[in-house]
């Protein structure tokens, strides 16, 4: 695996070409409820864009409508210069893959059958009936097995036998098997501990790199959106109000994404809750 | 978020002295109870509880000796002591017997005489006279057994293709019975009515009403347990794929796959384990229900149970009785292994 350095280094090299495009996409709710209002970005290809928001900012919704399961209300999104509408959605899935909170894993189907079921979709009715998945999708399934970092032991176990960061990866292979242009994380790590979510996180990170895959991740940790970001976009309510490298993305812009409750990244591990 | 609420939680939530726990039973529970005591007096009045009581109690009495004569005992006691001992050879009067040769007896089977006395009209005196005529048996040890297991295998068929039948219509009557799959409210609906109108029709008189279609065989058989199959089996895979876990299934669906697909790849394991439970509990039930659908005509053992039971031959009701059982205990222990195999 490459170090941070290599990859810091590495990902000044890419070509900066347009990638996805929002173009003031909006989404509410049947009850009502707004949960994106006039969002516009431009995401590069190949970038690591991480997603930052409190509960309810809509970085869920931001990512669900990429890949069709949440519908916009109004708004464009625009992939490679196509725009994505319900009849593009079919040819658009492929290219897009998805990573978990909840891993979203078959826990009784084994580790093999999860990572194959990635690619249900692309395989002819009978086959995908039968759950016969042909010889070189087989053999790519055990390529990204091995590449999140499983062994050949892992393919005939049970989902549910497995860790949560173990899990994961099993969601990370499913996500890589059919070497999607891009990947979008929902919150991957949030149900993982610390030491476990940076080794996921380097995981995507760098699987995404070697196949120039854009990631959209979207995290609750802040200290880990600066560890990991090439960008950060801050949604508050609904809309962005941060979007710039993660370098930029200060103990200000911070506490504007936050509101005045914020406890700061910084003192973290110390600092007692001012209310309970 | 947090702004308003106050810092002090105390000031609101009262002494742990003066928190309510309430007890398990109060004045609601004791009513409830006379309620139902009221209800199963009166009903048990009207299904005759205390006399069953006493003539069971009778029964078991004079089973044991400590009173002369049961009226239950009377009628049962006949026929259970003509179970035994079960009869398990077969005879056949020779003279009925078309190309017997008397030197080469088919394998085990032997000749016995046995001396029938008959009533015959003589035609000077008017009345009847006794004539002794001996008549020759050709007996086969085992031959009603061997008729016997042969039926069991029939009667296992049946269940068999009932149960292949089932589950082949329950599984589409199950999605379009299922609310997150289904396509319109009309197809759920539908699908429903006819999964409970199937299991609300008893199979006894669906196999008689079939016989008059099909005629009287297995046929008519393993239909009118298949059809109550689907009724059971489309309620509870339905139930199942409703019941679900949606996180894998919403995986699926990001990737773009179709309902089918992701029944098949996200639902499909999820729900096998109880699949297979509710799958065999169908075969154990079919069989023993063909069993008893064969005394309308359709086929199995229930036939010829039926046409031994009408001529008082209870030997013969012992050994069918005797093979149902067996044939259950069998099934028992192979769909619990099954079932640990599948699941496990």
């Amino acid at each position: 695996m490459p170090t941070a350095a290599q990859i810091q280094s590495h990902s000044t090299s890419y070509a900066e070409s347009t990638h996805l495009v929002f173009n003031n996409i909006c989404k509410k709710f049947p009850d009502g409820a707004s949960a994106l209002e006039g969002v516009s970005a431009t995401i590069n290809k190949g970038e690591f864009c991480v997603i930052l928001g409190q509960s309810g900012s809509g970085k869920s919704t931001l990512l669900r409508a990429i890949n069709g399961l949440t519908v916009l209300s109004s708004g464009e999104l625009i992939l490679d210069s196509a725009p994505l509408t319900p009849s593009s959605l079919r040819g658009i899935r492929r290219r897009v893959a998805m990573v978990h909170q909840h891993f979203n894993l078959v826990e009784r189907a084994s580790v093999a059958t999860n990572v194959l079921i990635g690619a249900v979709a692309e395989v002819s009715m009978w086959r995908a009936m039968l759950g016969w998945y042909p010889t070189h999708l087989r053999n790519r399934a055990c390529q990204v097995i091995e590449r999140v970092g499983l062994d050949e032991s892992h393919l005939k176990r049970r989902a549910s036998t497995l860790s949560g960061g173990q899990q994961q990866r099993v969601g990370i292979a499913r996500a890589l098997i059919l070497s999607p242009e891009i990947i979008l994380a929902d919150e991957p790590v949030a149900s993982l501990d610390p030491a476990i979510s940076r080794e996921i996180l380097n995981l995507i990170r760098t699987a995404a790199r070697e196949q120039n895959a854009t990631v959209l991740c979207s995290l609750h940790q802040i200290d880990l959106a600066r560890e990991y970001a090439d960008r950060i976009i801050g949604l508050r309510k609904g809309r962005i109000i941060f979007d710039g490298p993660a370098a930029n993305f200060d103990a200000k812009a911070e506490a504007a994404l936050y509101g005045k409750n914020h406890i700061p990244t910084s003192t973290n591990e110390t600092a007692k809750p001012e209310h309970v | 978020m947090f702004d308003n609420q106050p810092a002090d939680n105390d000031r609101f939530s009262p002494r742990a002295q003066d928190w309510q726990l309430k007890a398990p039973y109060d004045w609601r529970t004791a009513l409830a109870i006379l309620v139902i005591a009221i209800v199963l007096a009166w009903s048990g009045e009207r299904m005759e509880i205390p006399k069953m009581l006493g003539l069971s109690s009778e029964a078991i009495l004079s089973t044991i000796g400590l009173e002369e004569e049961s009226q239950v005992g009377k009628g049962l006691g006949r026929m259970l002591s003509e179970l035994f001992p079960f009869v398990i050879e077969s005879r056949q009067e020779i003279s009925r017997l078309s190309d017997f040769d008397r030197n080469s007896l088919p394998l085990f089977t032997r000749i016995e005489t046995a001396e029938v006395t008959t009533f015959r009209i003589n035609s000077d005196t008017l009345k009847a006279e006794p004539q002794i005529e001996t008549v020759e048996y050709l007996v086969h040890p085992f031959g009603y057994l061997l008729n016997v297991l042969g039926k069991m295998v029939e009667t296992f068929e049946i269940a068999i293709w009932a149960t292949i039948i089932a589950v082949i219509v329950s599984i589409p009557l199950a999605i379009l019975g299922a609310r997150n799959y289904t396509p319109n409210s009309l197809t759920y609906t539908a699908s429903r009515g006819i999964v409970s109108f199937l299991r609300s029709m008893p199979e006894l008189i669906v196999a008689m009403f079939l016989v008059l279609g099909f005629g009287f065989g297995a046929i008519a058989g393993y239909l009118a347990l298949s059809l109550h199959g689907m009724g059971f089996l489309g309620k509870f895979y339905a139930e199942d794929i409703e019941a679900s876990d949606t996180k894998p299934q919403e995986a699926l669906r990001a990737l773009g796959a179709s309902k089918l697909r992701v029944l098949r790849a996200g639902v499909l394991p999820q729900v096998a384990p109880s699949y297979v439970a509710y799958t065999l509990y169908v075969l154990d039930r079919n069989v023993r229900m063909a069993a008893v659908i064969g005394l309308v005509g359709a086929g199995g053992i229930g036939q010829e149970l039926k046409g031994r039971y009408d001529t008082f031959e209870y030997g013969h009701v012992g050994t069918i009785l005797l093979a149902i059982f067996l044939t259950v205990l069998a099934l028992d222990q192979i769909s619990a292994r099954l079932r640990a195999r599948l699941i496990g």
